[in-house]
């Protein structure tokens, strides 16, 4: 007789001889050929007794059989569970690959959702990573690596003032053997490279040699330099290349080893070019890596300053020895830091004594935006991490709300199916499959939008950083498959969870007309999160685009849109006073010649970038009272004529300077509305006498009052300043500001090529918008608004879609009754009210339970803000008003398809 | 049993194959059948016989599955899988050259 069972699909279904079974099934079959045998012997006439020895003498070792029968059984089983395994899995992605072809809208969907949450998550993955978690390239034992803050103890804690030190403080710190095993000290300053009208300010790096000893890594050619060559006070002319300049200059020619490269003031010999992607702990891309000593005299143009605790440019970064923990660390550096403090102070007598001062000092990450002094860019962008996990868990949400949806849909075949028999376990596998397909085309969508959207955006956001292609990044490759896996698993687990409870009977009795509606309560919720969280989204976009448009309607005291800043550095050309002055007036009639420009004038320093502070003396007032305003701080501007016209600074009393104010006329200034404020109260400051900096300098008299600036940051608004002519306070030194007609940036390259014109030597001038200065500022805000924005944006669509979907398929759904009832004689307003009304309800609640999350978090939140509340009203209202107004209109179309139905179309249904 | 010849090399396999060439059988309709083609000419272990079965069923050269028997006992019934098929031929064709071989050198004087 034939087997029963020969349909191959029913016998995978129905397979027997698992790998327990496998013994007894060998038993089995060895006992039926055995007792056959006996039978067949028997009936010759053989004695049962000798019929079972011939029997068993004809299979031979009857043990050894069993045993190799099992082990060959047990192998054949495990190589057919993998081959089911693969079988079943290509088996489903097959299914789900023909679903998605049947309804490819429904696919777009569902990938595009998810690579929108995808590809915001890989974008701030690669920034964070980049900010906050990947080590330097090359860095050899990187967690023993740091970089040394600084700071010191008050009352109220530890006050940080960040990495920056003195290359005296390097020196002091050096000789700590003991704890570590490099010591180093660095620089990055844009120097000016090159000659002639190709000379620009490019970024360098000043390294000790014991630097090298950090990164594990050799150059492409040549070599590295030695101590021996960075020798106070100026270091060996020698340099390193950056292997992308070296590609850009020398076209990647070994031969560039030998050459020349001019940098500030001398020529550089080439020894070495560092590999690809040395940055050393920086971020950004450098051009040369030079010696500390060579660096720090090219920058400042003077060789003195690298002997004084004065020039605090440096950092220091410490490699720990095995064994000394980082608590060990910070102690020392401490105790080493004081000690050098106590030597500083010898040599320069007025500091505060050690004992009040308490300097304190310690090993931090070598990541900057992972220790103190982080960039306000790198708190926002953690906030982002979290926002960005918010649009993919709404994106999660709502592809499993979709998903659930069409399960509803094919209830009925998932309870043939079961009833055909299919396991759950499969039935289960079959929906992940399916997500999680979808799930991987969103993953590779996402990482196409990483890749292009991103790119441009980190670009414009945090420019200073050298970005990596992100889809050449391994990390965020990884991170994206990972997210994409995730995601799948968690938008099909609503669905196949639902599916896996289904009940046979029930469904497949309800017959065509699929049973009652009967709205999911997963999909509820799964619909209201998505709203609760857009809601807090769109308040966390809402606060930051307030803050920062708050931050660029703050009055400046200055137009920087139309402002460029001209800096002469006279590298090796040396010029006397009068000289100097004079080139620098020319500079300003030469930019007054360039079409498009309104107006210029010479200016001691520029806002946002420091200058100089001098404390003023005035008759008749305490100095005690004097010394403290503005905070301890007052700004003293030195400005030439037309310095209040060309930086769109109002004059509110008095006048600003002219021609007239010579070194040998009467000494004037004109005080910036709060100092004035400040030191006379409400009376009139015109005529008043003000020493600069004691009480034996000789009296200027008060000629107008300005409107005050912001100078340092945008926060602290009573910035006080005081502006002297030009002409009587160092006229030697400082830059001009040029006014133009249009956006200022447009005209920067024609204002750098006319007055570059007027340099002698190998003198050069730079050229900066304004705008650039003051936008570093505000990129915090900037980023915050942008990204909040687009992310809440994102979210907003998505739960939109969602609700459309729930919406329209709840009327497709109950077409039936709606016929009924319209037959019953409701309208078509009716209707529309109701299907409106259920959308707003749900809305409602999701709207309620965001803003109640946005409150929370807006605590946390708040020190990022600008002059916002984290409870502005405006903020909530604006959200609460746009969420209705999407509900509205995500309900709107499915309510209108409500309204039409026929009751006669709906009862054909039947 | 007669003259018991030791059974060649790798022949077990073709005689296995082409006894579950007419169609599905238990391993012991496999052995009475061999047995009985031959005349008991040849020698063969059934425990090897039972070996080369199962490995062949590994090897996917056989399907097996649990049927009812004549004497309506369970019994495992092994048929030849498509693979199963281009084997026998395969080995049947191989077999004739060596054998035909074989026998040309045999009858040289």
């Amino acid at each position: 007789m034939r087997p029963i069972l020969s349909w191959p699909g029913l016998r995978r279904a129905f397979r027997l001889g698992r790998a327990a079974d496998v013994e007894r099934e060998v038993d089995e079959e060895l006992t039926h050929h055995l007792e056959l045998t006996m039978r067949e012997l028997v009936e010759r006439g053989l004695p049962p007794e000798a019929a079972r020895r011939e029997a068993e003498r004809r299979i031979g070792d009857l043990a050894a059989t069993r045993r190799r029968l099992v082990a060959l059984d047990r192998e054949r089983v495990a190589g057919e569970r993998r081959a089911d395994w693969w079988g079943a899995l290509l088996q489903d992605l097959r299914y789900a690959a023909r679903g998605m072809r049947r309804r490819p809208g429904f696919a777009v969907a569902v990938v595009l959702t998810l690579g929108l949450g995808i590809g915001a998550n890989a974008t701030m993955f690669g920034i964070v990573d980049r900010l906050l978690l990947r080590p330097p390239a090359y860095l050899a034992d990187a967690g023993r690596v740091h970089r040394v803050w600084f700071g010191h103890r008050t009352s109220e804690g530890t006050v940080f003032f960040g990495g920056n030190t003195s290359y005296r403080r390097y020196l002091d710190l050096v000789a700590d053997t003991a704890h570590f095993d490099v010591v180093t000290a660095f620089v990055d300053p844009s120097v000016a490279v090159g000659l002639g009208t190709d000379v620009q300010e490019m970024h360098v790096l000043g390294v000790t040699a014991s630097y090298w000893r950090l990164f594990a890594m050799r150059p492409v050619v040549g070599r590295f330099f030695s101590e021996a060559e960075n020798q106070e006070p100026t270091g060996s002319p020698v340099a390193v290349l950056g292997y992308d300049y070296w590609r850009a200059a020398y076209a990647g020619r070994a031969d560039a080893v030998g050459k020349t490269l001019h940098v500030g003031q001398r020529d550089y010999t080439i020894i070495g070019v560092a590999p690809a992607g040395f940055m050393g702990t920086s971020m950004g891309n450098v051009v040369a890596i030079l010696p500390i000593t060579a660096a720090l005299f090219e920058a400042t143009g003077r060789p003195e300053p690298i002997r004084s605790y004065g020039l605090t440019w440096p950092e220091i970064v410490v490699r720990r020895r095995a064994g000394v923990s980082v608590a060990a660390a910070d102690a020392a550096l401490t105790l080493d830091f004081q000690r050098s403090y106590a030597q500083q102070s010898v040599e320069m007598p007025g500091l505060p004594p050690i004992g009040e001062f308490q300097p304190r000092a310690g090993a931090a990450s070598i990541l900057k935006d992972a220790g103190p002094g982080a960039s306000p860019e790198a708190e926002v962008s953690l906030w982002l991490v979290g926002v960005a996990a918010i649009v993919l868990i709404i994106a999660c949400a709502n592809v499993g709300n979709l998903l659930l949806a069409r399960a509803f849909g094919r209830r009925r075949e998932i309870a043939v199916r079961l009833a055909l028999g299919i396991g759950r376990g499969r039935l289960l596998a079959q929906l992940l499959t399916e997500s999680v397909l979808l799930a991987v085309l969103g993953g590779a969508a996402g990482l196409a939008i990483a890749q292009w959207g991103g790119g441009v955006l980190r670009a414009a956001l945090i420019p200073d950083v050298d970005w990596s292609s992100m889809l050449a990044d391994p990390r965020v490759i990884a991170f994206g498959a990972a997210a994409a896996l995730a995601a799948g698993l968690l938008a099909g687990l609503a669905p196949a969870w639902h599916a896996g409870r289904s009940d046979v009977a029930s469904s497949l009795k309800a017959g065509v007309r699929e049973g009652t509606f009967h709205r999911s309560r997963t999909r509820t919720a799964l619909l209201v999160v998505q709203g609760a969280l857009s809601v807090v989204l769109l308040v966390g976009a809402g606060l930051f685009v307030r803050s920062f448009d708050k931050v660029r309607s703050v009055r400046l005291g200055y137009d920087a849109d139309r402002l460029l800043w001209v800096n002469p550095n006279m590298r090796s050309v040396k010029l006397d006073t009068m000289p100097a002055s004079q080139l620098r007036d020319r500079l300003v009639a030469a930019a007054l010649r360039v079409p498009g420009v309104e107006a210029s004038a010479r200016a001691g320093s520029v806002p946002l970038q420091g200058g100089w502070w001098w404390n003023v003396v005035v008759p008749g007032l305490d100095t005690a009272y004097t010394n403290h305003i503005g905070g301890g701080l007052v700004l003293l501007q030195p400005a030439s004529p037309g310095y209040f016209q060309a930086m769109g600074t109002r004059l509110l009393r008095g006048r600003g300077f002219t021609a007239a104010d010579q070194a040998a006329s009467p000494l004037v200034t004109v005080l910036s509305q709060a100092m004035a404020t400040a030191l006379w109260k409400g009376a009139d400051p015109i005529g008043r006498c003000v020493k600069i900096g004691a009480d034996t300098a000789p009296c200027r008299s008060v000629v107008g009052v300005a409107e005050d600036i912001v100078d340092n940051d945008f926060e602290s608004k009573a910035e006080m300043t005081y502006y002297v002519p030009v002409a009587q306070w160092h006229p030697e030194g400082g830059g001009l500001f040029v006014r133009t007609r249009g956006p200022a940036d447009r005209d920067a390259e024609a204002v750098r090529t006319a007055l570059q014109r007027q340099m002698p030597g190998d003198a050069y001038v730079t050229v900066r918008p304004m705008s650039d200065l003051v936008g570093t500022r505000m990129r915090q805000w900037d980023l915050g608004a942008a990204m909040f924005t687009i992310f809440g944006a994102l979210a907003l669509v998505v739960a939109a879609i969602g609700l459309y979907s729930v919406t329209a398929y709840g009327v497709a759904q109950r077409t039936h009754e709606l016929g009924v009832r319209v037959a019953l004689g409701a309208e078509a307003r009716d209707l529309v009210r109701m299907v409106l009304g259920e959308g707003l309800r749900l809305t409602a609640v999701a709207l309620v339970l965001g803003l109640a999350a946005a409150l929370l978090a807006g605590r946390f939140v708040a020190p990022l803000l600008f002059e916002t509340s984290p409870r502005d009203p405006l903020v909530l209202a604006a959200v609460a008003a746009l969420i209705c107004v999407t509900a509205v209109a995500a309900s709107a179309v499915p309510a209108m398809r409500a309204s039409r139905v026929a009751p006669s179309v709906a009862l054909r249904d039947e | 049993m007669a003259a018991d010849l030791e059974l060649l090399q790798g022949t077990l396999d073709l005689l296995v194959l082409k006894a579950l060439a007419w169609g599905p059988r238990h391993g012991y309709d496999v052995a009475r059948w061999v047995r009985e083609t031959t005349h008991d000419d040849l020698r063969i272990e059934e425990g090897a016989l039972y070996t080369a079965l199962h490995r062949m069923e590994q090897r996917r050269w056989l399907a097996a599955e649990w049927g009812v028997s004549d004497n309506n006992r369970r019994a495992k019934y092994y048929q030849l899988t498509a693979a199963g098929r281009r084997e026998l031929k395969a080995q049947a064709a191989a077999f004739s050259r060596y054998a035909t071989a074989m026998f040309k050198v045999l009858q040289t004087a």
